[in-house]
């Protein structure tokens, strides 16, 4: 009888173990995955599970579980088998297990296997954040990575915020997040990018959940926003915090601008009586603020260099002023807030400002005060204008916003408290590139030329940094920059750099042999030498994304041709205008005498973010300019 | 005195030459020094390296035993901003088990003129940085202070090392220049350091010796282990005299080291030596060998418990191998079959070199191993299968060649197949898409020796010997608006068969496709198949069909266009005037275009690119354009071929001018006219 028993339960237990089991295969099974997740998909969130538990204002507990199935070795990225920690963050448990396809267990990955090391990027002086990861071999595709992790965070001034979906050819299949604040320390939240979304949001007193299902992979699109800026996220902040020890408290930028102020950049811009002395005489004889932070900041710039450092709370607050006096070097934190303290000692006023430095126009979110920004720049108002200085940097002109910071929202850290502005908008009037050339073309098709282009604003930008490689370097990036001209031989260059005025002027005499093409007695000559457009956009069949023109600019190009004796043109080309509205192109040839032709092209783009429907439309407008560029003629010989 | 090798390439210039004295003090930096606006040789340069000393010996001391210690002292000038890169240093120290590599005597200074007045800043502590990189490596780096344009900077440190079988390349060239270089490397007789050096540049050294002597009064540790192991105890207890070999090297103006587009692995090409402990032998011991010739080398790497071990264990596989094997007799098939198995169980985890780490049953086990553990398997199953099979132990290309027997030459492990006709393979089981033959890249710019069972060994290389192909065949036609309708198909042959795998075997169609469009800029392209992706050994062929408008220009009544269309080349890849080193290619290619275009009704041909040919010297490669016209159809055939995978940079202007004649040829235009 007893034994009987047993063997019922023995039965029973099999049945339960065995229907859990199938339960569990059922999500990690690859090959029951629905086609609308892997349509497009290199890899596919199955569930994600993150659980932050707030317990106090140093205390903060993280528990991730994520089941990611990938597809194919593209998606191997989002299997992700890293965690990043430092000092502050202790990590309590990590594992992980493969599946196989048919739900089977391969591998289990405990947490002796993880390796451990310094995150060195090559970059950084000094950095204590580190790695702990683990190196997996895919034995087959598709599998599934179920990866579990429980860290707790000493600083709680920022909170993982909730990114559904971490990138490109990712499909996600369900994603939850919870914060369970049983504190009820106040909290805030952002949510961004809900709209048409099925996002599932529940709000208690204690708790607080998002989720999301069935979410199809996005491929991304030539010109369009970065994915960031398209797909669902939820930022969470705490009233009061804590960042490396230091506490605060904040609940708008203007309170948590105070707390940066008075507890990461107040008190560090001392410098010594000497070091004043020396700034005193470097300014006594300029008339304006603006002339006196111009000699400042070029002062900076020669005296020194940046490494990165990124140690403990060092990591947030700058090097004292008086250490980056004495060292000659310090990160971005550092040198803008050594500039500060220089400009201080005059009494020109200054503010430290948090700028996410990205070619994407990233902004401080002005709706949602929190820790963010990668990069320090530094703005001195001068009455109603701004001036920005990047202090990093040794080369930039002054006040001059390069293309990482330019047009964006940055958080100004003012004693009052944070303040949220708008660095300098280059508009296309400013971003100008003008370029003239006298070009001889001669019966054996080769071309000799004098060409002179001046850039300005961005386009300076783009350019000015030639004038420093060896001249090898330089000729190598007029060969690569003019690729389109087969043969080229740069004979001499001579370039300018006027930081005064921000204007880059590049002379260069040139030849090329067969630069045009004979074709019996004619010649085949592309009037446009020196400044085609030529890369080719994509066709979408169905456009999801809207498109960005982030920076618009313009071209002008004047060029005399001269052509052999006995050659002449038949019939000049129409005029070619095409006019939208995401600019202009206009260019022409016409003829000077019988031996002489001008050139003349004027490129429009204006910047902006356009509907979807409109990007075929620009692809159409770049398409025919592309075109127009290439478009040759005939010259015939008499 | 020990004879100096000499191998290809590197020429020992034994001579004596008198400095121009000038005396490089620590903390002496002269004004004539700080004053230099550019390196007076290189006007390029960011900065140059002044000076520097470099000090390499086995030392003994009571405590520690032999050590090695490396001074240095190295004296730079800053010209400008660019050069300020060089004003730090970072260390990685190695360590393994107790014992770890540590610097001490770390100074330094920047000199900077100010007013006419020297000034001096000191480094201290808050320049100096530790951090522990990983668990076998701790990192120092240090950054001076206060530097400006024309600033010098000085420092000089010790690296305390008990891991004596290796050497540290001594780099005698950087990308910058260097004024003055002295190295001196010095060992007591006892060590005995095999060394071998990289560069086109002569390299000055002198060979001389001198006496020392120790008094042992304790024990001494004096016999680090294998590799980069710890050491043993032995105990002496007497004075001891015995002979010290030097090396000194002494460069003066040494031009900065520029790196060149396409030139293989640059670390090849750049002045270095390196040191590589041969043998140990005490007094009244035997000699210790740890590597001498090819045959020690190959026999020590043999006779390794992690690779001769390995290959002669067969249980793990044996009843898999005997199931596969069932009823097969013939050996290209027992081969083929082989690979195949080993190729598709096993899943390569990134990890290269010649000694298996986690032991070939366990890689059997979990199917994943490094390139010992595969390749040793797969030789063992094969010589289970009574195969003539060998290991090959080999560098990959990205890898310094080693010219010298040196255990640290190789870093993976292939299998070399000999068939009873004599006929031989090379298979490498941890690529995928591999076949016998056709390596990955990663190995066939490197070399490697084929280990046979008595642990002698003979040289190989892996380049394939015939060029690969690429054949595009496009028949299209064009109306008279200009637009060309028409369909290609490329074969892509052996090693471009193989690249085209390792790139997008794993890709979907669609993705496939779009490579065209991007590549050729076709808008409209459609009816994308391909073929044989799968069937590796063969070749792939992609087909596609597409409607192009861009490509035709129409003036006044005649219409221009280049044959090739947009399959022609448009842009030469060689854009440097000259060129330093040579240009590597991997492996030979073809470039072969079959075109077949129909011209409009109402139009007639008045000119077109005649057929033509040329040659690149020594026969390394050819260039062929084959063109016809009849009944409204043009034919061209076009041939790229080069056929060598490496061409020495004497021939840079050749194949510059060679790439400038195709592009010239393959854009010449046809003109139609209207009848």
């Amino acid at each position: 009888m007893i034994k009987k028993l047993q063997l019922i339960l023995v039965a029973v237990l099999l049945c339960v173990s065995a229907k859990i089991n199938a339960q569990d295969d059922l999500s990690l099974q690859a090959i029951l995955i629905d086609s609308v997740l892997t349509e497009n998909a290199n890899a596919i969130v199955r569930s994600e599970d993150i659980v932050i538990e707030i317990n106090s204002i140093n205390s903060v507990t993280v528990k991730t579980k994520r089941i990611v199935t990938v597809l194919n070795k593209y998606g191997n990225r989002h299997a992700d088998l890293s965690e990043y920690y430092d000092p502050e963050i202790k990590i309590k448990k990590v594992q992980a297990i493969v599946y196989n396809a048919l739900g089977q267990e391969v591998k289990k990955i405990r947490r002796k296997d993880f390796k451990d090391r310094s995150v060195y990027d090559g970059g950084s002086l000094i950095d204590d954040n580190r790695i702990l990861y683990f190196e997996h071999t895919p034995t087959e595709y598709p599998y599934t990575l179920v990866y579990e992790c429980i860290t707790e965070n000493k600083s709680t001034a920022w909170i993982r915020p909730w990114f559904p979906i971490g990138g490109v050819y990712l499909s996600v299949e369900e994603s939850k997040y919870t914060v369970i604040n049983s504190k009820k320390i106040p909290l805030r939240t952002n949510e961004k990018q809900f709209n048409g979304y099925p996002v599932d949001v529940k709000m208690g007193d204690q708790e607080l959940t998002y989720k999301l299902s069935k979410i199809a992979a996005i491929e991304p699109e030539q010109k369009g926003p970065p994915i960031r800026e398209l797909v669902p996220n939820a930022k969470v902040a705490l009233k009061d915090f804590s960042l490396v020890n230091v506490e605060g408290s904040a609940m708008d930028w203007k309170s948590f601008g105070k707390w940066q102020y008075d507890n990461l950049v107040s008190g560090r811009g001392e410098l010594s009586t000497e070091t004043i002395r020396k700034v005193d005489a470097l300014v006594s004889d300029a008339d304006t603020n603006r002339e006196k932070a111009k000699r400042i900041y070029e002062y900076v710039q020669k005296k020194s260099r940046y490494v990165g450092i990124q140690l403990g709370i060092g990591g947030w607050m700058p090097m004292l002023a008086s250490d980056v006096d004495r060292l000659g070097y310090g990160d971005c934190k550092a040198l803008t807030n050594y500039t500060k303290a220089l400009l201080d000692s005059q009494g020109i006023e200054s503010y430290y400002c948090v700028v996410w430095r990205d070619d994407y126009k990233r902004n401080i979110d002005p709706e949602f005060a929190s820790l963010e920004g990668n990069h320090v720049i530094l703005n001195v108002p001068d009455g109603e204008k701004d001036i920005w200085l990047e202090c990093t940097s040794q080369t930039l002109p002054f006040d001059f916003n390069d293309s990482t910071t330019d047009d964006r929202n940055v958080l100004v850290v003012k004693p009052d408290g944070g303040e949220i502005k708008r660095t300098k908008k280059y508009m296309p009037e400013e971003n100008t590139l003008h370029t003239i050339a006298t070009i001889s073309l001669r019966p054996d098709a080769s071309i000799d030329a004098e060409v002179t282009s001046v850039s300005k604003g961005l386009q300076y930008d783009s350019r000015y940094l030639t004038k420093l490689e060896s001249v090898k370097d330089q000729k190598l990036y007029f060969k690569e920059y003019w690729d389109h001209i087969n043969n080229l031989n740069i004979l001499s260059l001579d370039l300018e750099d006027d930081k005064n005025n921000i204007s880059y002027q590049e002379n260069a005499k040139i030849n090329a042999r067969n630069y045009a093409t004979k074709a019996g007695s004619r010649l085949l000559v592309i009037p446009n030498v020196f400044n085609r457009v030529s890369s080719k956009m994509t066709k979408y069949k169905n456009r999801k994304t809207p498109l960005v023109i982030s920076r618009g600019y313009i071209d002008t190009d004047e060029y005399i041709i001269n052509i052999p004796a006995g050659y002449l043109i038949n019939k000049l080309p129409e005029e070619k205008v095409f006019a939208t509205v995401f600019g202009m192109y206009k260019s022409s040839l016409e003829k000077v005498d019988e031996s002489t032709l001008k050139y003349t092209r004027k490129l429009r783009i204006n910047d902006g973010e356009y509907p979807k429907e409109k990007y075929e439309e620009y692809r159409q407008f770049m398409s025919k300019i592309r075109n127009a560029d290439k478009s040759k003629i005939v010259l015939k010989q008499q | 005195m020990k004879k100096i090798h000499k191998t290809i390439g590197i020429v020992f210039m034994v001579l004596t030459i008198h400095m121009s004295a000038q005396e490089y003090k620590f903390g002496k930096v002269s004004k004539e020094e700080l004053l230099e606006k550019a390196y007076p040789l290189d006007s390029s340069a960011n900065a140059a390296v002044l000076y520097e000393n470099k000090k390499v010996s086995v030392a003994y001391s009571t405590d520690k035993g032999f050590q090695l210690i490396t001074e240095v002292f190295k004296r730079v000038k800053l010209y400008n901003k660019d050069g300020f890169e060089y004003a730090s240093e970072e260390l990685f120290l190695y360590k393994n088990g107790g014992n770890k590599e540590s610097v001490t005597g770390l100074k330094g200074a920047t000199f900077t003129l100010v007013d006419g007045k020297i000034r001096e800043t000191k480094l201290k502590k808050d320049g100096v940085f530790k951090s522990e990189f990983s668990e076998y490596y701790n990192q120092q780096k240090f950054t001076m202070p206060s530097i400006e344009e024309g600033s010098v900077i000085e420092y000089k440190y010790r690296v305390i090392s008990p891991f004596l079988s290796i050497i540290d390349r001594i780099y005698l060239q950087y990308k910058i220049p260097i004024k003055k270089m002295e190295v001196k490397v010095e060992s007591p007789e006892y060590y005995s350091y095999k060394k071998f050096s990289t560069g086109y540049l002569p390299i000055n050294l002198k060979e001389t010796t001198s006496n020392d002597k120790i008094t042992f009064t304790n024990k001494v540790r004096s016999r680090p282990s294998h590799g980069r192991g710890g050491s043993d105890s032995n105990f002496y207890q007497n004075t001891v005299d015995f002979r010290v070999n030097q090396d000194n090297i002494e460069s003066i103006n040494v031009p900065a080291f520029k790196e060149e587009p396409y030139s293989g692995n640059t670390e090849n090409y750049i002045s270095s030596l390196s040191y590589e402990l041969s043998f140990v032998k005490f007094p009244n011991e035997a000699i210790d060998y740890r590597s001498t010739t090819w045959e020690d080398v190959t026999k020590k790497i043999y006779k390794s418990p992690n690779f001769g071990d390995e290959l002669k264990k067969t249980s793990y596989y044996k009843d898999d191998v005997e199931n596969l094997l069932t009823g097969v007799t013939n050996e290209i098939e027992k081969t083929s079959l082989i690979y195949t198995f080993v190729k598709n169980k096993m899943n390569w985890n990134k990890k290269r070199g010649v000694y298996a780490r986690k032991g070939v049953k366990k890689a059997y086990k979990e199917t994943t191993g490094n390139t010992a553990e595969i390749n040793l398997m797969l030789t063992s199953m094969l010589n289970y299968a009574k195969i003539d099979a060998n290991p090959v132990i080999a560098s990959t290309g990205d890898r310094l060649i080693s010219l010298f027997p040196t255990l640290n030459g190789f870093n993976y492990v292939l299998t070399r197949v000999k068939l009873a006709d004599g006929s031989v393979f090379y298979l490498d089981a941890t690529d995928k898409y591999g076949v016998p033959n056709v390596l990955p890249n990663r190995i066939i710019r490197g070399m490697g020796r084929v280990i046979a069972k008595n642990g002698t060994s003979q040289m190989v290389t892996f380049r394939p010997v015939k060029p690969s192909a690429n054949i595009y065949q496009m028949q299209c036609q064009i109306d008279d608006q200009g637009v060309v309708k028409g369909k290609v198909s490329i074969n892509h042959r052996d090693y471009l068969a193989h690249n085209f795998r390792v790139a997008n075997a794993a890709k979907d169609d669609d993705s496939r496709a779009k490579r065209f469009e991007k590549k050729y800029g076709i808008t409209e392209l459609d009816e994308y198949t391909i073929k044989g992706v799968k069937e590796y050994g063969k070749g792939v062929n992609e087909r596609f069909s597409f409607t192009i408008e861009d490509q035709i220009e129409a003036i006044d009544d005649e219409i221009f266009f280049s044959p090739l269309l947009f399959l022609r080349d448009k842009e030469n890849v060689f854009k440097s005037d000259e060129r330093q080193y040579p240009i590597d290619f991997g492996y030979g290619f073809s470039n072969k275009y079959m075109i077949n275009l129909k011209i409009p009704e109402g139009y007639e041909v008045v000119e077109y690119p005649k057929t033509s040919a040329f040659k690149l010297p020594e026969d390394m490669g050819q260039f062929s354009f084959r063109s016809n016209v009849s009944n409204g159809v043009i034919q061209v055939v076009v041939d790229e071929t080069i056929k060598s995978p490496v061409i020495p940079a004497d021939y840079y202007p050749a194949i510059k001018e060679f790439y400038n004649q195709v592009i010239l040829k393959e854009n010449e235009q046809v003109v139609l006219k209207k009848i």
